[in-house]
């Protein structure tokens, strides 16, 4: 199939590893899904160490599954990424490994507090959700396919996280507190999740002509702003002055983005911001210090560690 | 039947709960531990199969706190407020795993959840009500995890430098697993709990209990667990020392299988001696509770039947 022919063709669901799609297809597919599939990996390392500081047993227990599902997520997209035929899963997480794989800028910020955790869990998690609703009609089906199962759980997460958070927003004047320190540090990061504007974009146009981006990044970050401002203020929020949030019609909301560090930004998108590089080369060693094991179970298909362990499902 | 329905005398109430605290501490700490190899597993599918096995403990441990909040407590005296010197953990479940050493979580997960599957079949027929209920569920999850533990063992085994990994996981962790099998010290009832027409009083404080091996003795006659601990103790041995062994894995039981004091760590957890990588869990988890200034700890799912 030639590129104009896909062009031509996209819409929802309609590529699968059936067909004969062309490299610039199945490389732009690639990079897309594999970006994906790193940020649920790293979004799991970053928020895995609130699973011990979870401050009751069920949230424990909450947050480990979370986490858990987040890993699923990330084995799910890497086989959906693997099925265009341009990189292995192995070959994708050495590239993560070795910090050539590029993830979520917000995974690249350390998290201290408990506080932190409903800015993932809540504001990332359910800009996230409304990124990858609209992916259920990527053109490229395995991908679609694999946004059903995550957006179903990440439907549970998102409320985790609400809960979270309404519990601290009710909580002492210094969980409040907390809270709100939190939200003023993260919020213009959340802002950014969606990247810089679409005429900054370099990715988009091949993208979206090919039917594996549903939406443009300024749809989407308006789409979020006009249901996460009243959230955020619901719970007692302030929204910071900066960046400028301005209300621009019925519950619409558009923010002023040249008062966000894009400079900052593309430092983290690259890489090559000092705490994410700290996360990357720590979760490497992490990595490395199982490779002995990954070596003992190489070749083994029926046994555990392989993908038909039994307690993947 | 609910437990508060059981007239308990304080000897009775001492047992039960010592029971009760042995099988949740080591089920909480335990599920502590395995969490921290999420996100760090060797595989993404390893990965999966161990955080499964981490919130399963963690339910177990729930349905047995639950057991002790009955008998008047609440989450904040069981876990986020208690005196850390009071768990009755075995020290199995509370080392830290040296960093990248999956054949440590494969090891302990197996001498674990063998001497689990026995201690339940014993509680299968307790004269107490409400933990009879509880040992099914459990019981059908467990026999998943010691099969989990033993296909690993048997694939690491095979080859060599798994295997030294796994004589090395043994040797560490083979006498902290005989801990297991120690009579528990009573922890005194909580002055919270004492009923108010005084029952159980006489067991406020320390001076006034008996010791490990006078109640280990009341939970069996009173049948609250069928078999003895030394019976369950040798029941173990006879399972995991030819199983390790048929891997080319020794342990250090002498030739004659007889078990010595020697054997066993002088901090074992069931007498309340602890290492010190257990205080250092301790703060960790108890962490956000006593930074955020709780006083209750969130409930959000169902309590268990």
């Amino acid at each position: 199939m030639d590129v104009e022919t896909v062009k031509e063709r996209a819409g929802p669901r309609e590529f699968s590893p059936a067909d004969d799609m062309p490299e610039k297809y199945r490389k732009a597919a690639t990079r897309m899904i594999q970006f994906h599939a790193n940020s649920e990996i790293m979004g799991a390392y970053l928020e895995k160490p609130f699973i011990r500081q979870a401050p009751s047993i069920d949230r424990k227990l909450a947050f480990s599954a979370k986490v858990q599902d987040e890993i699923g997520h990330g084995q799910l997209l890497y086989r959906a990424a693997e099925s265009l035929g341009i990189k292995t899963r192995e070959e994708m997480l050495d590239e993560l490994a070795n910090g050539e794989g590029k993830f979520l800028n917000c995974f690249h910020y350390p998290m201290e507090s408990w506080a932190e955790v409903p800015m993932i869990a809540f504001f990332v998690d359910g800009a996230a959700m409304r990124r990858q609703a609209t992916l259920k009609s990527s053109s490229w089906e395995p991908y679609a396919h694999a946004m059903d199962k995550v957006c179903f759980e990440e439907g549970f997460h998102v409320k985790h996280g609400e809960d979270i958070m309404a519990r601290m927003a009710t909580g002492s004047r210094k969980e409040q507190q907390m809270l709100q320190d939190a939200f003023d540090e993260w919020w213009p990061r959340i802002i950014q999740f969606f990247g810089p504007t679409d005429d900054k974009s370099t990715h988009h146009d091949f993208s979206a002509e090919v039917g594996l981006k549903q939406k443009t990044n300024d749809e989407l970050r308006n789409a979020f702003l006009d249901a996460y401002v009243p959230k955020a203020k619901s719970y007692g929020l302030e929204i910071p002055e900066y960046p400028r949030i301005e209300e621009v019609g019925d519950g619409e909301y558009h923010v002023e983005e040249d008062d966000l560090d894009w400079d900052e930004f593309f430092t983290v998108s690259k890489n090559e911001y000092e705490p994410g590089k700290g996360q990357i080369d720590s979760r490497k060693a992490a990595q490395e210090a199982v490779d002995w094991v990954r070596d003992t179970i190489e070749g083994d298909a029926n046994l555990p560690g392989s993908q038909a362990a039994p307690a993947a499902d | 039947m609910a437990a508060t329905e059981i007239e308990l005398t304080p000897d009775q109430r001492l047992a039960l709960e010592t029971e009760l605290r042995t099988l949740a501490d080591d089920e909480f700490v335990l599920a502590e531990r395995y969490t921290e190899w999420q996100v760090h597993a060797p595989t993404l599918e390893s990965d999966l199969a161990l955080a499964n096995i981490a919130q399963d403990e963690l339910g177990h441990a729930r349905l047995w706190y639950d057991l002790l909040e009955e008998l008047g407590y609440d989450e904040t005296d069981l876990l986020w407020e208690r005196d850390p010197d009071t768990f009755r953990h075995a020290t199995l479940s509370e080392l830290p795993f040296p960093e990248g050493e999956w054949a440590d979580a494969i090891v302990r997960s197996y001498l674990f959840d063998v001497a689990e599957g026995l201690r339940l079949e014993s509680l299968e027929e307790s004269a107490y009500p409400a933990i009879a209920d509880r040992v099914g569920k459990i019981q059908r999850e467990e026999g998943y995890h010691t099969e989990h533990a033993e296909n690993w063992l048997e694939r690491l085994a095979t080859d060599d430098e798994g295997g030294d990994h796994l004589q090395a996981a043994v040797d560490r962790l083979f006498p902290h697993a005989l801990a297991l099998f120690v009579p528990t010290e009573p922890v005194p009832f909580g002055a919270e709990t004492v009923s108010g027409d005084g029952a159980g009083s006489q067991y406020t404080d320390t001076d006034a209990l008996p010791d490990a091996a006078t109640v280990e003795e009341t939970i069996v006659a009173e049948g609250y667990r069928t078999d003895s601990l030394a019976t369950l103790g040798e029941r173990w041995l006879d399972r995991v020392v030819p199983t390790l062994e048929s891997h080319g894995l020794r342990t250090p039981v002498p030739a004659d299988g007889e078990i010595t004091d020697e054997l066993v760590p002088d901090a074992c957890g069931r007498n309340g001696r602890h290492t010190d990588d257990w205080d250092t869990l301790y703060a960790d988890f108890t962490h956000t509770y006593r930074e955020l200034g709780r006083e209750d700890a969130t409930m959000i799912m169902d309590r268990p039947e």
